[in-house]
C-alpha cells in the first residue's frame, strides 16, 4: 500500500474512527471520593487556621491571627504536659499490654481446631462492642453499690474500691476497658499471621529437637514481626487518640486525671469555647499521628502485597 | 511444638478457661441484668439464678418508664431507629461511591488515584475530632447540623476508606483479561463492569459493607458533635439515657443490649472477613 | 470478511519497544502465526490489536478501517487468552455465549454447534473450576469462535495444557480456525506449534519482524542467524567460515575439511562467514575423509524420536547432530567423522547476521 493510498485509507476512516478511548473515566469514577478527600481537607486546613487564631467562640470580637501563640502557651501550661503524660502513658501501657496479651491468646489458639476457631470468634464480640457501650457496660459492673466487679474485690478483701471514680484507679480502670475491646484485635491479626506461616522451619526445627523457646525466639517471632509492627501500629494510633472509651466513663476526671488530646479538645471547643487553643491542640495530636501513620502506612503496604501475591 | 505434658494441656486449659471468662463475662453479666429489676440488680451478693423479667425492654420499647418519681419518657428507640437509618444509609452510599472509585483505582494507574486513596487512608488514621469541631462550624452555616444528610457524610470518614482499599484489594485479585474477554465478547465497559468485575468482587463488596455497617454503628464522636438528641444514633443516646435515668439500672442493661445486639449479629455472620476488613485488607484470615 | 492490517505500528513502555514499526497483513481466512522468544513484543502486539492499549504510532485496520482508538467491544476480534480468561461465575455455557446478541433458540443452536465441534457438549453446565485444563482451552476457543469475528486472535492458546492436548489440538485446530474465515493471529513460542498451524509465519524479535513468510521458507531460508536459531530443536550448528570460489562454486573450510557447496548463492559472499548446519543434517560415520570433519563424542541424549549427540568438532568446536534411532551412533569418548551434504548448509553474513543464501532444500522437519 502506497504512502498515498494508506492516507486517504485513514481519511476515508476518520469519521467512522470512535473517540478516543476514555482517559476521563478513572476521573469521573473517583469523583465522589475526591468530593469526600476535600471534604476532609477542607475542615483539616480551617483547625490548622484556627490554631493560630486567638478565637473564642463567646468571645468573637478578640478573634485575630496571633501566629504560633497558642503553641508557645503550651511549653509553659502545666495542663498541656498533664494532657501528653497522660495520653502517653495511656498509649504505651495498653499497646504494651494488649500486644503481650494478644500474643499469648494468638499462640495459645494457633492450631486451627474447631474448639480454638470457635474461642477466637468469641472473643471478636468485645472488639464488635462500640466502646462507648463497652465502657458503659464497665461503668455498670464497676459501680460501688452494685457493681459486680466492686463485689468480687470485696471478697478478697478490698472494701471500697472506686474504680472510674478515684484518681489513683481511674487510669487502670479505663485501660482495663481498653485492653478488654481492644485485645482481641491484636490477637485476630497476630493469629492470621501464625497461621499463614510456612510450616518448613518448623518442622524442621522439631526433627531436630531444637527447644521451644528457641523455636520462638529465633524462628516465630521474627517471622510474626511485619504483623506485630501492623498491628501495634494500628492500636498506637487508635489509642492515642482514644475519646469513645475515656469520654463515656469519666469525661476526662476525676479532675484532669483522664485529660487525654481528643478528651481535651473535645472540652476546650465545647466548655470553655476556645476554638484557637482546641485547635491547637489537636494540631499537635496530628502532627504525633501523622509521623506514626506514615511508618504505619509503609509497612501495612508491604503486608498487603504479600496477601494479594504481588510482593 | 505443642507439649502434650499433662502439666502444659492443664496450663493451656486454665489459660483458655480465664480468656474465655474476661472477655465474655462483660458480655453474659449484662445481657442478666437486661433480665432483672433493679431490686434483683442490687442484691447483694448477686445471684447466678433470678426470675427474668422482660419488663425492662418493655419499658424501652413503649417509651414509657414507671417510676415512683412519676413517668419518664424514654427515646432510646428512636436511637435505635436512627443508628438503622444512618448507618444503611451511610454504607449504601459508601458503596456506591466507593466502589466504582476502588476499580477505578485498582485498574487504572493515575497519580490522582493514588492520592485520593492515600490521603483517604492517612485520614483514617487522624484526630477525627480536627476534622470534626471545624466541621459542625461549617454545618451550623450551612444547616447541616443535626440532619440525617449532614451525620451520613461525615459517616462517609469511617465507611469510604475502608470500603475503598478492601475493594480494591478484590478488584486488583481479578485478571484484567477475564474482563478484556468480556469486553471482546461485545460488551461495553459498564457492561463489564457490573457484570464481570462486581461479581467476581462480590465478597469482598459484601464484607466492606458488613464491616462499615458495623463501624458506623458503633462510632460515638461524629453523632456526638454533630447530632442532638432527635438524630442521636444509639452510642450517644445510651449515654444520655444514663445520665437522664440515673438509677434505672435494668433498662440501662436492657439498652446496652439493644445496643450491640445487631453489630454482634453482625460480626458473628460476617467473621470470616473481620480480619481482612479491621487490616484494611493487608491480612487475610 | 475482512482482513487485518498492521501499519508500522510502534509501542513503548518507557525505554523498552515492544513494538518498533510492525507492518504485517493477515488475509481473510490465513491463519499467520506471530512466533517469536519471551518478550519479544507478541502479546502486545495482540492487545494493542484486542484494544487493551493502544499503539503510539501506527495504524491497525480491518477491512480497511481503522480501529485504533475504537472500544474493545467494536472491533469485531475475537481472543482466546494464555491464561483462558473464562469467566469463572458463569457456566461453560453462559461463557460461549457471552458474546452472542441473539434470539434465545438461536443462541441455544449456536452454542451446541460449536460445543460439539470442540467436544465439549458434556461440560457445558459447569463453570470453568471443574472444568480440567484442556476443556477451559476449548471452552475459551469456542467463546472466540463464536460470534465470527472478523479477526482472530489466540494468544499462545496451547501453553497451559499438556503435551498430549496439545498435540491434538495442533491437528484440529488449522480446520477449526479456518472455519469462519476470519483472519488469525496466533501467537505461539513453540516453532513446531507455528509451522504445524501456521500458513505463514511472522518473526518476532525484540519488537521487529525479522522475517514473515511461509514455514517451509523460514525453516530452509531463515533471514537471519537469530531467526535460524529459533527454528529447529535441537539448534542448528554454526560455524565462522570464510567461502571460496573456485570454478564456479563455493567451498567452506570447517575445522580442516572442506566441503563443497554448490553454487547457491547469487553473488559470491566476501569474508567470513557464520555457516549454518542443522543438526539432522549431520551425517556421521567412521570413515574419514577430506570432506569429513574429525570430531568426538562428547555425549548421547535421546529425544523424542531421535538421539541426540554433542560433538566436539577438531578445532574445539561443538556440535549437535540429531540421528534416527536406528542409524549407527557410536557412543561417548567414540572419535567420529562428520559430513554434511552441501544442500544443507546456509550461509549468513559474519557481521550482520543476515542469510546470504545456499540451501536448497524446501522442506520442514
Amino acid at each position: 500500500m502506497s504512502m498515498v493510498q494508506l492516507l486517504q485509507t485513514n481519511a476515508q476512516a476518520a469519521p467512522a474512527r470512535p473517540k478516543p478511548r476514555v482517559r476521563w473515566l478513572p476521573y469521573l469514577l473517583s469523583l465522589p471520593a475526591l468530593l469526600i478527600c476535600v471534604a476532609i481537607l477542607v475542615p483539616f486546613v480551617t483547625a490548622a487556621i484556627y490554631s493560630l487564631q486567638r478565637y473564642r467562640l463567646n468571645l468573637p470580637y478578640l478573634r485575630g491571627f496571633i501566629g504560633l501563640d497558642n503553641y508557645i502557651d503550651f511549653l509553659s501550661d502545666p495542663a498541656f504536659w498533664n494532657t501528653l503524660r497522660i495520653s502517653i502513658t495511656y498509649t504505651v501501657l495498653t499497646v504494651v499490654l494488649e500486644l503481650l496479651l494478644g500474643l499469648a491468646i494468638a499462640l495459645l489458639l494457633r492450631r486451627p481446631t474447631r474448639f480454638h476457631n470457635a474461642v477466637s470468634i468469641m472473643l471478636l464480640l468485645p472488639l464488635m462492642t462500640a466502646p462507648a457501650i463497652a465502657a458503659l457496660m464497665w461503668k455498670l459492673m464497676t459501680n460501688p453499690s452494685f457493681g459486680i466487679l466492686s463485689y468480687l474485690v470485696s471478697l478478697f478483701g478490698v472494701t471500697d474500691f472506686k474504680w472510674a471514680s478515684d484518681p489513683s484507679t481511674a487510669l487502670f480502670t479505663v485501660v482495663l476497658v481498653d485492653i478488654w475491646v481492644y485485645t482481641p484485635f491484636i490477637m485476630i491479626l497476630l493469629l492470621a499471621g501464625l497461621r499463614s506461616l510456612p510450616r518448613q522451619p518448623f518442622e524442621a526445627a522439631a526433627l531436630d529437637g531444637v527447644p521451644a523457646t528457641f523455636v520462638f525466639f529465633r524462628i516465630t517471632l521474627p517471622m510474626l514481626t511485619p504483623y506485630i509492627i501492623t498491628a501495634s501500629l494500628f492500636r498506637l494510633l487508635d489509642s492515642i487518640q482514644q475519646f469513645d472509651i475515656i469520654y463515656a466513663m469519666t469525661q476526662g476526671g476525676p479532675g484532669d486525671r483522664l485529660m487525654v488530646f481528643q478528651v481535651q479538645a473535645y472540652l476546650e471547643f465545647f466548655q470553655y469555647t476556645n476554638v484557637g487553643r482546641s485547635a491547637a491542640l489537636l494540631m499537635v495530636l496530628w502532627l504525633i499521628t501523622n509521623i506514626l501513620s506514615n511508618i504505619f502506612i509503609k509497612n501495612w503496604l508491604r503486608l498487603r502485597a504479600r496477601a494479594h501475591g504481588h510482593a | 511444638m505443642e507439649h502434650s505434658s499433662l502439666a502444659g494441656l492443664i496450663f493451656r486449659g486454665v489459660a483458655l478457661t480465664l480468656i474465655v471468662l474476661f472477655f465474655m463475662f462483660p458480655i453474659v453479666w449484662i445481657f442478666m441484668m437486661s433480665f432483672q429489676n433493679n431490686d434483683q440488680i442490687l442484691r447483694i451478693p448477686p445471684r447466678i439464678l433470678f426470675e427474668p423479667t422482660l419488663s425492662n425492654y418493655k419499658a424501652l420499647i413503649s417509651g414509657q418508664l414507671h417510676t415512683a418519681a412519676g413517668n419518664l419518657q424514654i427515646t432510646f428507640m428512636r436511637n435505635l431507629f436512627n443508628s438503622v437509618v444512618l448507618s444503611s444509609a451511610a454504607v449504601a452510599l459508601a458503596l456506591l461511591l466507593g466502589v466504582p472509585a476502588a476499580y477505578a483505582f485498582a485498574r487504572f494507574k493515575f497519580r490522582l488515584g493514588e492520592t485520593i486513596a492515600f490521603t483517604l487512608l492517612s485520614f483514617r488514621f487522624a484526630p477525627p475530632l480536627l476534622v470534626l469541631l471545624p466541621l459542625s462550624l461549617y454545618y451550623q452555616e450551612l444547616g447541616l447540623n443535626d440532619t440525617y444528610f449532614g451525620i451520613v457524610w461525615v459517616y462517609q470518614l469511617i465507611a469510604l476508606p475502608l470500603i475503598l482499599w478492601i475493594v480494591r484489594g478484590y478488584f486488583e485479585d481479578i485478571s484484567p483479561d477475564i474482563e478484556h474477554a468480556y469486553r471482546l465478547a461485545g460488551h461495553s465497559w459498564w457492561e463489564a463492569f457490573t457484570r464481570i468485575a462486581v461479581p467476581l468482587a462480590g465478597p469482598g463488596i459484601a464484607a466492606a459493607g458488613l464491616l462499615s455497617f458495623i463501624f458506623c454503628w458503633n462510632n460515638f464522636v461524629f453523632a456526638l458533635i454533630l447530632a442532638s438528641a432527635d438524630k442521636q444514633p444509639v452510642t450517644v443516646g445510651a449515654l444520655a439515657f444514663v445520665t437522664a435515668s440515673g438509677i434505672q439500672y435494668g433498662q440501662i442493661a436492657a439498652a446496652i443490649v439493644l445496643s450491640v445486639t445487631p453489630t454482634l449479629l453482625l460480626a458473628l455472620y460476617a467473621q470470616r472477613y473481620l480480619v481482612e476488613g479491621l487490616s484494611l485488607g493487608a491480612v487475610k484470615g | 470478511m475482512a482482513r487485518l492490517d498492521i501499519n508500522s505500528v510502534s509501542k513503548a513502555f518507557g525505554a523498552t519497544r515492544p513494538a518498533d514499526g510492525l507492518s504485517l497483513t493477515v488475509e481473510s481466512g490465513e491463519i499467520v502465526a506471530v512466533f517469536g522468544p519471551s518478550g519479544s513484543g507478541k502479546t502486545v502486539l495482540l492487545r494493542m490489536i484486542a484494544g487493551m492499549f493502544e499503539p503510539d504510532d501506527g495504524d491497525i485496520q480491518v477491512g480497511g478501517r481503522s480501529i485504533v482508538g475504537a472500544a474493545p467491544e467494536r472491533r469485531g476480534i475475537g481472543m482466546a487468552f494464555q491464561n483462558f480468561a473464562l469467566f469463572p461465575h458463569m457456566t461453560a455455557r453462559d461463557n460461549i455465549a457471552s458474546g452472542l446478541r441473539a434470539k434465545a433458540g438461536e443462541v441455544t443452536a449456536r452454542v451446541a454447534a460449536i460445543s460439539k465441534l470442540l467436544k465439549i457438549e458434556h461440560v457445558l453446565g459447569h463453570t470453568p473450576r471443574e472444568l480440567s485444563n484442556g476443556q477451559k482451552q476449548r471452552t475459551a476457543l469456542a467463546r472466540a469462535l463464536i460470534g465470527n469475528p472478523d479477526v482472530l486472535l489466540l494468544d499462545d492458546p496451547l501453553r497451559n495444557v499438556d503435551a498430549k492436548l496439545r498435540y491434538e489440538m495442533r491437528l484440529e485446530l488449522p480446520s477449526l480456525l479456518r472455519r469462519g474465515s476470519a483472519a488469525v493471529l496466533y501467537v505461539t513460542q513453540d516453532y513446531r506449534e507455528a509451522m504445524a498451524i501456521a500458513d505463514r509465519i511472522a518473526v518476532l524479535i525484540d519488537g521487529r519482524f525479522a522475517q514473515i513468510g511461509t514455514p517451509d521458507d523460514i525453516y530452509a531460508q531463515p533471514a537471519s542467524v537469530a531467526v535460524a536459531r529459533l527454528f529447529g530443536d535441537p539448534t542448528i550448528n554454526l560455524a565462522e567460515v570464510t567461502p571460496v570460489a573456485e570454478h564456479g562454486a563455493l567451498s567452506v573450510v570447517v575445522a580442516g575439511a572442506r566441503t563443497w557447496l554448490g553454487s547457491g548463492v547469487g553473488v559470491a559472499p566476501d569474508g567470513p562467514c557464520w555457516l549454518g548446519v542443522r543438526p539432522d543434517d549431520l551425517v556421521i560415520s567412521s570413515t574419514p575423509g577430506d570432506d569429513a570433519i574429525p570430531a568426538r563424542i562428547l555425549a548421547v541424549t535421546p529425544m523424542y524420536e531421535k538421539a541426540v549427540l554433542l560433538l566436539r568438532l577438531a578445532d574445539g568446536t561443538e556440535w549437535l547432530a540429531a540421528l534416527p534411532h536406528d542409524a549407527p551412533l557410536g557412543a561417548a569418548d567414540d572419535a567420529v567423522f562428520v559430513r554434511f551434504a552441501p544442500d544443507a548448509a546456509m550461509l549468513f553474513d559474519r557481521a550482520t547476521g543476515l542469510w546470504i543464501g545456499l540451501s536448497h532444500r524446501r522442506q520442514a522437519a
